[in-house]
């Protein structure tokens, strides 16, 4: 792999302007799944570089409000989604058949920045639709213990162990297998996002209460002990920044989290790299995003970090010395589309970035 | 005050009993009278019918422009409607969000004006507009909705100030011409006194010390009646009051029992002190509920600012209710403005004005119904449009004050609520 990926840009730019992708997962290194606000989630088949942006060619309908997370399973198997609809969802991510259906890629109100004042610009009618014949398919099997919004989604290196974490502050851990709840517990604040360690033993939250005027007392960052819910470490008082993800890498030897809970001005896309058994931390990568950051995720080859802001950038960096290797995207410091998740195929060659207007783009990083 | 401003409906020469000279009324040689925080120009006809109707009023106030989608005019399954869902109510056919279980508790005590067509979608003017009624850039020093209310509401002899607002996050706009006795006293968000209420002497020290001011001072009014004066000696005379009746706002003892029902927030104990002033009989109290300014993340940031708001407001619903005093009470739920139906780019709503909702309950309001309507994805008023003006006239009208009331400027007229306002007698009991 190029360390100074030197040659990544866009290769494909899948349009779903319905309404805003929060988040994306790529399933094997050919195929990209995308979940937006209403509770849809799309598969493409992703074509060898340089031919057209392909249409989706699945949609896994279940979810009926938005999606806020989405993972593919170590095995590369199985899909797993989770949001408002307080559900955890299970897809045969490599399924192709199904109920032949349609998909309209721009139906609903088309998107744009109103300039914060009148909204008097009411999107005319929808322009005329643009199709997708797809096959429709149903999840393999739900979880039901939340009561409110799933935000937190983690699954064990193994894939046995799932955890999730809601706006109720309640974390959950699951045997994937059957099911059946393992433990729970309450955390301090609402659940923005968490990780399970790559050896198991500890979930760590970033935690929020969602508010326009930051208070310190309005977020956290901990971490928890797997088997007994105990608290094993807090570092709220250390970070006291509302973040947006949080991601151990998977040999474990680095935790990386970035600010970002709420569209903020000015630099509020702080990333840092922690220490995985204490929480406390080690470095900041600077420079930070405009506006939040909004999603992390290590580079396959363990020596980069990528992540994503509202600023429309994603940033490598470099896991060694915690320099910026280069910016991927025209950055904005304005309003501009956020983008919201990021997701890298497992050879480490692609990179899916999802977006406010609802497109996904694909970049090649070689 | 100011000496050429006065009130139409009141008399200035009006009885002067020792009582309301013990609070700082101060007497001209030629019959003119100088603030004494809400006595002053208050006609016997008035205070009478003040304390006939015994009114209060508690204004909730949504800093920022709250979303009327995604409260009270939901649009489910329209491209507009959102990440929340309505929820039923104990009224058949009323729907609410689904993160407002408490208030779906009083439907039957809310009436919800789904039509209120405004004309700034700015904060600064728009809530000075929905304060007063009136346009900012008329240069025209209207009163805000409270010191009205004061001014014909107030109980003559009551020690406490008549208008409060609790945080000062909406805008203080001020008596205007009703002149400085009307103004607000503001507490913090979290509705505790500021520190200058507490005395550095005894109470009855500090009686006498007013008293000798009063004496000391008059000569001097009578030489300088200009507002200046009035208005530095209303403020001496405002706190030497509420040393006196500061203990009506600590409210710390029945807040440790009251907080898990009203939610342990600012907003929470702010409407528990509202109840507590109204009580007292404080006749208008402003709770602030800041941050509905969402541009971005609107899903998140409203669902957390319903978890702090519905469990206060229901509460102060429930107790009103049980104590007797909700009809009596106009409790009324606003802003400055709306928020878009469009969801913008980065899952915000923006500010909008032409299409939105605020809800009265109690004070005699015909609870359990909508007034007017959206059209389907809710961009525009579908009927019955309700302006600033007819807002304000009908909150006027449920407390008993008239909404044409004329007072003077000089010479020139002025009336509570502009020409053409109409109270909705629909709401009206």
């Amino acid at each position: 792999m190029n360390e100074t990926f030197a040659n990544a840009k866009v290769i494909h730019t899948l349009p779903w302007n319905s309404d805003m992708v929060f988040a994306v997962a790529f399933i094997g290194n050919d195929k990209v799944a995308a979940a937006n606000r209403r509770g849809d989630i799309l598969v493409w088949n992703l074509p060898a570089t340089g031919d057209k942006s392909p249409d989706p060619v699945r949609r896994l309908a279940g979810h009926t409000r938005a999606i806020n997370c989405l993972l593919l399973s170590p095995d590369g198997k199985t899909l797993i989604s989770a949001g408002n609809d307080l559900t955890v969802k299970f897809w045969d991510a490599a399924l192709t058949t199904g109920e032949p259906g349609q998909v309209v890629l721009n139906d609903g109100f088309v998107r744009k920045d109103q300039g914060g004042t009148m909204g008097l610009k009411k999107v005319s009618g929808p322009p005329p639709p643009v199709t997708a014949n797809v096959v429709v398919q149903k999840p393999l099997r739900e979880l039901t213990g939340h009561k409110d919004w799933i935000w937190g989604l983690a699954l064990s290196p193994d894939g046995k162990t799932l955890v999730t974490g809601d706006d109720s502050s309640e974390v959950i851990v699951w045997d994937t297998q059957t099911g059946a709840q393992r433990h729970r517990w309450k955390v301090k604040l609402w659940v923005r996002a968490l990780d399970i360690s790559p050896d198991g033993k500890t979930v760590v939250t970033a935690e929020n209460f969602p508010q326009l005027k930051f208070k310190e007392t309005d977020a956290g960052v901990r971490g928890w002990d797997v088997q007994t819910g105990e608290l094993k470490f807090d570092v709220s008082e250390q970070l006291k920044l509302g973040m947006a993800a949080v991601r151990f890498s998977g040999d474990g030897k680095h935790l990386a989290i970035c600010q970002g809970n709420i569209d903020r001005e000015g630099e509020a896309g702080k990333v840092f790299l922690l220490d995985p058994k204490t929480g406390k931390t080690l470095r900041e990568l600077k420079p930070p995003h405009f506006r939040g950051a909004t999603d992390l995720v290590f580079h396959p080859d363990g020596q980069h970090l990528f992540t994503s802001g509202r600023d429309r950038l994603v940033k490598i960096w470099r896991l060694s010395d915690g320099q910026l290797v280069r910016d991927l995207g025209e950055q904005s410091k304005g309003q501009s589309e956020p983008l919201y998740a990021i997701s890298i195929t497992p050879d480490g060659k692609l990179l899916a970035a999802a977006d406010g207007t609802g497109q996904i783009l694909i970049y090649s990083l070689t | 005050m100011d000496p050429d401003q006065q009130s139409a409906t009141c008399n200035l020469r009006h009885h002067i009993s020792r009582r309301s000279l013990l609070k700082g009324m101060v007497v001209t040689a030629g019959g003119m009278a100088v603030a004494n925080w809400g006595a002053l120009f208050h006609s016997q006809t008035i205070a009478a019918e003040a304390k006939r109707t015994g009114k209060r009023c508690i204004m909730l106030y949504m800093e920022g422009g709250v979303s009327q989608i995604d409260t009270f005019d939901m649009k489910p399954g329209r491209p507009t409607a959102g990440e929340f869902r309505p929820m039923p109510t104990n009224v058949p056919g009323i729907q609410v969000c689904e993160f407002l279980p408490n208030i779906a508790r009083h439907a039957d005590k809310l009436g919800i004006i789904r039509s209120m067509r405004t004309k700034t979608p700015d904060h600064g003017p728009g809530g000075y507009y929905m304060h007063t009624g009136y346009h900012p850039s008329e240069r025209f020093p209207h009163p805000e909705a409270g010191a009205m209310i004061a001014k014909y509401c107030e109980n003559p002899e009551s020690e406490l100030p008549s208008f409060v607002k609790i945080g000062s996050g909406s805008g203080i706009y001020g008596a205007g011409y009703l002149g400085p006795q009307y103004d607000p006293f503001v507490l913090g968000d979290d509705g505790k006194l500021p520190g200058f209420a507490s005395p550095s002497v005894p109470p009855e020290i500090q009686e006498r010390r007013g008293e000798l001011l009063s004496f000391m001072e008059q000569q001097f009014a009578e030489q300088r009646p200009g507002r200046p004066f009035a208005s530095h000696r209303t403020a001496e005379l405002r706190t030497i009051r509420l040393m006196r009746a500061r203990q009506a706002f600590d409210v710390s003892g029945e807040w440790e029992k009251a907080k898990d029902r009203y939610g342990d927030s600012q907003f929470g104990r702010g409407c528990f002190t509202a109840l507590k002033l109204v009580e007292a009989g404080v006749s208008f109290v402003e709770v602030g509920h800041r941050g509905h300014d969402t541009h971005m993340n609107n899903f998140p940031i409203s669902k957390a600012l319903y978890s702090t708001m519905d469990p206060a407001w229901g509460s102060l619903l429930d107790d009103l209710t049980e104590r007797g005093l909700l009809d009596d009470t106009l409790v009324v739920w606003t802003s400055e403005f709306g928020r878009t139906p469009a969801i913008n780019v980065r899952a915000g709503r923006d500010h909008f004005g032409r299409a939105w909702t605020v809800v009265l309950a109690g004070g005699g309001i015909k609870g359990g119904q909508y007034y007017g309507s959206t059209d389907r994805d809710g961009f525009e008023v579908a009927e019955n449009p309700v302006s600033e003006a007819d807002y304000l006239a009908t909150i006027y009208k449920a407390m008993g004050v008239d909404h044409r009331a004329k007072h003077y400027l000089g010479t020139r007229p002025i009336w509570a609520t502009e020409e053409g306002s109409r109270p909705i007698k629909e709401l009206l009991g």
